[in-house]
């Protein structure tokens, strides 16, 4: 792990809302295929600082490195290049809903990547069977279950080749039955090295695939470390006291 | 009898000519309107704040001068500075930017109800803010928008008849200039009114049409 290459490098990242700041100095470097995953109570800042990463969300302090260049947000062309090569997962999945599942993986291949529509069709095509719905490639996002929607956006987002996956609470918004199927498509890409930070409450499947816990309350990183370490012996009594609580409502393993 | 003759082979064919000129103005209208209207709207919703202020502003002229006024600065004011429109292109700008105010309002609506999500999801994959807009919102913004706009477009085939204030002799004019050398104002009159509602009949059938043709799984609600 030691020798592995860093891909993304964040440092000080800062946003406030008015008086409020909802992320504060947060800083958090990704090193090729690891995973991170960011745990912590809703409101503090885990969502925040996913969007920050792609500018989603424009830091007001804050400086973003992809394998080892700085990303200026100010500069459009920059900022779109940039975001093909950094996928991004939603909690309500955010599938194009007048298209269908083959078209809304399709449709940035064509028009950001400018490939053909063949190309674009047999990749997308591709993509889709392999989350598993190579029989719903006509469906519209209405016609499919939450599952199965997050599946296509993963396709999607794969699709485009990213360095470096964003996943934001990707199972939230699921009916507990439909949470393992997404699960499963986020585990194949651990195990093929996809490097990704990861927002959850799911606390068994974080301790056993993470190679770090990030603990994030009020917009601050109280602490990071290994799972097994955050998990019983965290340094800091607030971490502690969260991952206790966590593993008792959603259990140790998934 | 006679007055059936008279109508059969005296007016009639003089308000079929009519007619023909009501349709040359309403077509192009309809589509330079919305086309001009989908622009308006979507800077108001997307544009930087000043092209915001500049479509506020356009919208705020164009929907407050009676289109009377506008039709007659088209027509006879232009001249003063040079410009000479026949009363056909006077009238088809006047009607398309007046109308294109009303559409960008419908389209301005629907644009904000496109949830956010969407614009999301199109950043986080690279697109640009007009490719965003071009393959992400406007067609969904675009059905929403459909029965409003369809709306818009009734009303255009009703007002092109103000065309004749600017001699533009239209289906109104024609009726207004045979009703005056013949005196029988009822039954032309009559006439008229039939063809405008037959006419905003179609209108309303075409436009029914389209909404069947964009209806996807999802957006079934939209259709009025």
């Amino acid at each position: 792990m030691a020798n592995r290459k860093t891909i993304l490098r964040i440092e000080d990242m800062t946003k406030r809302y008015g008086s409020k700041t909802v992320l504060k100095d947060a800083s958090l470097s990704l090193k090729e295929g690891e995973l991170k995953i960011l745990i912590g109570p809703s409101g503090g800042g885990k969502s925040t600082l996913l969007q920050c990463v792609n500018f989603l969300v424009k830091p007001d302090k804050g400086r973003v490195w992809l394998d080892g260049e700085e990303i200026i947000h100010s500069r459009k062309k920059e900022l779109y290049a940039y975001r093909q090569k950094v996928g991004m997962i939603f909690q309500d999945f955010n599938l194009f809903d007048h298209l269908t599942a083959l078209e809304n993986v399709q449709i940035a291949l064509m028009k950001v990547k400018k490939k053909t529509r063949e190309d674009a069709r047999r990749r997308a095509v591709n993509e889709l069977e392999r989350v598993g719905l190579g029989d719903h490639i006509k469906k519209y996002p209405a016609q499919l279950s939450g599952g199965q929607k997050q599946r296509v956006s993963i396709a999607r987002a794969l699709a485009m080749d990213p360095k470096v996956m964003l996943l934001d609470e990707p199972t939230s918004a699921l009916d507990p039955e439909l949470i393992s199927e997404v699960l499963d498509v986020i585990i194949n890409l651990r195990v093929n090295g996809m490097t990704m930070i990861m927002s959850t409450h799911q606390i068994g499947f974080a301790s056993e695939l993470a190679d770090e816990l990030v603990f994030l309350e009020d917009g601050n990183i109280l602490e990071a470390g290994p799972p097994m370490k955050m998990l019983s012996d965290a340094d800091c009594a607030r971490t502690r006291e969260f991952c206790s609580k966590i593993t008792e409502l959603y259990g140790n393993s998934f | 009898m006679e007055e059936l003759f008279f109508i059969r082979f005296e007016v009639m064919p003089t308000l079929l000519m009519g007619l023909v000129v009501s349709i040359k103005l309403i077509v192009p209208s309809a589509f330079l309107g919305l086309f001009i209207g989908i622009i308006i709207g979507a800077l108001r919703v997307y544009g930087s704040t000043l092209l915001k202020k500049v479509a506020d502003g356009y919208v705020l002229i164009f929907r407050g001068f009676p289109l009377v006024i506008q039709l007659f600065i088209w027509y006879f004011g232009l001249p003063h500075i040079g410009i000479y429109l026949s009363p056909m292109v006077a009238a088809i700008v006047g009607f398309s930017l007046c109308s294109s105010a009303y559409h960008s309002e419908y389209v301005r609506g629907a644009f904000l109800s496109v949830k956010t999500g969407q614009t999301m999801g199109a950043k986080a994959l690279g697109f640009s803010k007009i490719q965003m807009i071009r393959f992400i919102t406007l067609p969904q913004a675009f059905r929403r928008a459909l029965p409003g706009c369809g709306n818009e477009i009734i009303y255009l085939i009703k007002y092109s008849s103000l065309a004749y204030m600017i001699t533009c002799i239209e289906l109104t004019g024609q009726g207004k200039i045979i009703a005056s050398e013949t005196f029988k104002y009822t039954e032309i009159f009559m006439i008229i009114g039939a063809i405008y509602l037959f006419l905003s009949t179609i209108a309303s059938w075409i436009l029914h049409r389209v909404e069947d043709s964009l209806r996807l799984p999802g957006f079934e609600h939209y259709k009025a």
